[in-house]
């Protein structure tokens, strides 16, 4: 735990130098550590600083801090790329031991003029740690002076973030690549997203964009449309160049070394693409005839269609990614068999396994009880070659509330059953599904039974009938903090349908695994790794994705696979495996979790709604619903963005 | 008569005290505009989009800590701006000092001293060159490299960052060849990056030039200019093409150096072509044909009179005709006639010689 002796946030300030002061004193709980054995001496942030060690270097820190914030300004405004400039060379000469007594003035009312007039929040927030510290501490600023005593030097870790940035678990650079799109660069702007995201056609259609959800700009009028403008950017650059159908070049193989990824999903392919351009030789094999793990097999086509995942698996395979196709890890393939021909190997095999819901009479075999994510694959799988064949009946009930259940009920509309309902226990705020899922499914027809809790489904001679249902009520709130639903007695009803689909969560087959494999398995049904490394406890055999995780989003798997991959690079170069820098940067911040300023800016700018085709017409096909953002439209929308840039600063002991 | 109906709703503010009615979307430095309250700007241009890069055009509205640019912040009902304040003005200062910080400053060398936009904000500001002392900053050199063009200079040191070049050639020109690129004081104006296989979109059209306020964007035809005031404009038209092109042949003791456009004039509004814009050095050339020649039986041209020169053209074209049928005679007209002489030129060919061997070489 890291006790504050001098700190402020947002203008509430702790004291706990001497006896000066009796403020309360402060601490964060779960900071200590850059590293292990490596102290935090003290924070630098976008609304304040704390100094946790009497020894913190002030003057050096802050010259590191406004170093950083000129490094990132990015040129446009001038007050962030001269004054930041300014301030950083005259810190620079204070803490080398020539400043002057003035240059103190220079730097606060500089500061002052940084903060009040620059263009977006990187300049608005660069200056306020540096002046509160100057008002709080400016005995140390006053020692620099020459002639006084010199000045301490540090160790610092800084980096550039965003309330979206953090948000991502790839924690793409949100607002650069959308700054892109405003200039009218589209090439550099899926150049940007292409340093972590080799899938940006896929996360621009299905991400649950956890970006969207804590973009400041919700504050004025509304967030963002981060995704929109992804796929956007995507579809720009792709129809593109693929209307001249250049090839990639291929990455040549220059390490020696090579990688073994089992499975083709968002975690392998990312890892795949990440591991490549690291110049090593990489194969993924994959149990399916085709790629794209749950993002092809479990998202129906009229979210993503399946030209977009090959476009974007062709350029995987084009920079030298070799793909095999049929290959399952157990029956085709061994763990030992691939540990003695490649370096190193992934395992992320994805959870394509489905729960059980625990009703009465559920019985895997019965006709007409099938699986959320069996009916979404056999689907994808077949329907567009024409060999799907739909279970039989006319009523189909799905149980669940995610975006696997609204995948299972729209698909179900579409492939004509005259009635479909979702039996959720809580109700609709409570769903996990996208509201646009939710309210799209409604559009179509679907019924929605909300508090309604399946105890038993009814079947003769093997066949469903119905599903009893119980009706529910809400309670408490429970761990997660919705409100935990409790059965009303005797309130029993009976649902008749043909088809029950159960979506209320998934499983990994770990069937592959052997005893004294040396990698272990957790009680939620996952692969333990080395939080640190992603490593199993087999040496050079790493997982990442759903089947470390539990089943989650496909940007979940792809931030897997950007830190497994930068792990199993390091592994097979022989170095020191860590977890990366930023990556654990992003995780303090998290701990510390710091109340966040209301933004103190001008609104007005409803955000780009997308054209949808109508219900009545999409109803009937599998085509995709979602028409993308026109170039006027993006740009726009691009303009929206507050760039909420912010430099964060640890002064570490070493 | 034509009515105007007003479709569009208004909003109601207050600027500096005076009630402004806007049309909605209008920002607060139209709507100051449109009541005469001046507000500096330097990276604004009216032609294009709004940039809100200098924040020179700062203002306070009432309710926020924090000024707002008034070029690109939208006028609301119920605003309450003011465009005047202690804080303003030294806010304002303060940045103009900032772009001038790595400005080159001896203006009597540069050809736009003297019409130079910078020059005019820095002197409305009372700055001189002895109040940058506490701001010089130690910016790297940069490169001298060619800007993307043969035509076209680009000088980092003079350029203020302004993003007007940027905007033109996405806005105007729709090439979006060049952007602005960090970090921080180290920006530049660079070529965009295009995909790989086209490196550069640029086409030379300087239009990039035309809205540079600075003259950081600098054709490298010719040299020795002139001054603004020792220059005398001639307006005049293009003769490229039939578009008609309106711009000022800037002459100085009687030779032309160079072409600017003004942007209310014309067609064109102020853009022009790579031609229109850089394709001068003509009218001083030595080789250009200004005299009627004639080739005698040694085949050498020979000077002679406009009537000889066309009595003897009509006679050839009889005999041909004569000899040979009037399909022997074809006729080929040049782009930088207008509409109505290829007009002309085509009647000519159909009905005076009878052949419909007629085209153009903008269809070749």
């Amino acid at each position: 735990m890291a006790k504050v002796i001098l700190g402020s946030w947002r203008d509430d300030v702790t004291d706990n130098r001497g006896l000066k002061k009796s403020a309360i004193p402060e601490a964060f709980k779960g900071l200590k550590e850059f590293e292990s054995g490596n102290d935090i001496l003290a924070f630098m942030g976008w609304d304040g600083f704390f100094l946790f060690d009497r020894d913190a270097p002030v003057v050096d820190m802050a010259r590191a801090y406004v170093e950083k914030a000129q490094e990132e300004s990015c040129g446009y405004c001038t007050p962030c790329r001269v004054g930041t400039k300014v301030v950083a060379e005259k810190l620079a000469a204070l803490a080398d031991g020539h400043g002057r007594r003035e240059d103190i003035d220079a730097i606060r009312s500089m500061a002052a003029v940084i903060r009040d007039a620059s263009m977006c929040e990187l300049g608005h927030t660069s200056m306020t740690a540096l002046l509160k510290m100057m008002e709080l501490a400016p005995e140390a600023f006053e020692e620099a002076v020459a002639g006084r005593a010199p000045v301490k030097r540090g160790n610092y870790r800084a980096m550039a973030t965003a309330p979206c940035i953090e948000a991502c678990p790839a924690h793409l650079d949100i607002p650069e690549y959308v700054d892109a799109i405003r200039s009218g660069n589209y090439y550099e702007s899926l150049a940007i997203i292409g340093r972590k995201n080799p899938l940006a056609g896929v996360c621009g259609r299905v991400c649950v964009r956890p970006c969207e959800f804590v973009c400041r700009r919700e504050e004025l009028d509304e967030a963002i449309s981060i995704k929109h403008l992804k796929r956007f950017v995507n579809d720009q650059i792709v129809s593109y160049v693929s209307a001249r159908s250049k090839p990639l070049e291929e990455i040549p193989s220059a390490s020696g070394k090579k990688a073994a990824i089992i499975g083709a999903g968002p975690c392998g392919l990312t890892a795949a693409f990440y591991l490549k351009r690291k110049g090593h030789e990489v194969h993924i094999f994959e149990d399916l005839r085709e790629p794209g793990g749950m993002s092809a097999v479990g998202i129906p086509d009229y979210r993503l269609p399946r030209d977009v995942i090959s476009s974007e698996v062709r350029r995987i395979s084009e920079i030298g990614v070799k793909f095999h196709y049929g290959k399952r890890l157990g029956r085709d393939l061994s763990l030992s068999q691939l540990e003695t021909e490649y370096d190193s190997v992934l395992i992320s095999v994805g959870a394509h396994g489905s729960k059980s819901v625990g009703m009465e009479g559920e019985d895997a075999n019965s006709e007409g009880y099938v699986a959320g994510v069996t009916f979404l694959r056999d689907l994808n799988l077949l329907h567009h070659i024409g060999e799907f064949k739909p279970p039989e009946g006319t009523r189909v009930v799905v149980v669940g509330g995610g975006n696997v259940a609204m995948d299972c009920a729209r698909s179900a509309v579409r492939l004509g059953y005259s009635k479909v309902s979702v039996v959720y226990r809580r109700t609709q705020k409570e769903m996990p599904a996208d509201h646009e899922e939710i309210e799209g499914a409604m559009e179509e027809g679907v019924e929605f039974l909300f508090l309604t809790h399946p105890v038993r489904i009814d079947a003769e001679a093997g066949k469903v009938k119905g599903i009893t249902c119980v009706k529910m009520d809400l309670g408490e709130p429970d761990a997660s903090g919705r409100r935990r639903p409790v059965e009303v007695k005797g309130s029993d009803f009976f649902i008749e349908c043909d088809i029950v689909i159960p979506a209320i969560g998934q499983s990994s087959d770990f069937s592959f695994l052997s005893d004294g494999s040396g990698i272990e398995t957790t009680k939620w049904g996952t692969i333990a790794v080395d939080d640190n490394t992603m490593m199993t406890g087999r040496d050079r055999v790493f997982a990442g994705g759903d089947c470390v995780s539990g089943p989650a989003a496909l940007i979940d798997a792809m931030g897997h696979g950007l830190r497994v991959a930068h792990c199993m690079d390091q592994r097979m170069r022989g170095e020191k495996m860590s977890m990366p820098e930023a990556e654990r940067m992003f995780r303090l911040l998290k701990t510390m979790s710091l109340p966040q300023a209301p933004v103190n800016r001008l609104g007005n700018k409803a955000r780009c709604r997308l054209e949808m085709r109508p219900a009545r017409e999409r109803t009937s096909d599998f085509v995709e619903i979602e028409r993308g953002l026109k170039p006027d439209e993006a740009i726009r929308e691009a303009e929206r963005c507050l760039r909420c840039y912010r430099i964060a600063l640890f002064a570490t002991e070493e | 008569m034509t009515t105007i109906i007003e479709t569009k709703k208004k909003v109601r503010l207050e600027i500096d005290g005076k009630t402004v009615l806007a049309p909605e979307g209008a920002t607060i430095l139209e709507a100051a505009r449109a009541v005469g309250v001046r507000i500096p700007t330097l990276c604004y241009h009216e032609a294009l989009s709004p940039i809100g890069s200098c924040r020179v055009c700062v203002v306070e509205v009432e309710g926020v800590d924090r000024p707002a640019t008034a070029c690109n912040t939208q006028a609301l009902d119920g605003m309450r701006v003011a465009t005047r304040s202690e804080r303003l003005f030294n806010l304002r200062r303060e940045v103009i000092r900032m772009i001038l910080a790595h400005h080159p400053l001896n203006c009597s060398p540069c050809p736009k001293n003297g019409d130079c936009e910078l020059q005019d904000i820095a002197y409305e500001y009372d700055l001189a060159p002895n109040d940058f002392g506490s701001y010089s900053i130690k910016t790297e050199e940069y490169p001298w490299k060619e800007f993307s063009t043969p035509i076209l200079d680009y000088h980092p040191r003079r350029c203020v960052l302004c993003g007007r070049c940027v905007k033109v050639c996405k806005e105007i020109r729709g090439l979006g060849a060049i952007t602005m690129a960090g970090p921080g004081a180290l920006a530049s104006i660079q070529p965009a990056l295009a995909d790989p296989e086209s490196p550069s979109r640029c086409v030379s059209c300087g239009e990039c030039m035309r809205v540079c306020p600075v003259n950081a964007i600098e054709e490298r035809m010719g040299g020795g200019k002139g001054k603004p005031w020792e220059t005398e404009k001639t307006a005049t038209t293009c003769a490229y093409c039939g578009v008609g092109c309106s711009l000022e042949l800037n002459v100085v003791n009687g030779k032309v150096v160079g072409v600017t456009t003004d942007d209310a004039t014309g067609v064109n509004k102020g853009r022009l072509c790579s031609k229109g814009r850089f394709g001068y050095a003509f009218i001083h050339s030595g080789e250009r044909l200004s005299k009627p020649l004639i080739r005698n039986e040694k085949g050498e041209l020979e000077e002679t009179t406009w009537t000889k020169a066309l009595t003897r053209v009509a006679r050839e074209f009889r005999r041909s005709i004569a000899e040979h049928g009037p399909d022997s005679i074809a006729g080929l007209s040049s782009a930088r006639c207008t509409n109505e002489e290829n007009y002309l030129f085509q009647r000519f060919i159909r009905q005076a010689i009878g052949s419909n061997n007629v085209d153009h070489c903008a269809r070749l």
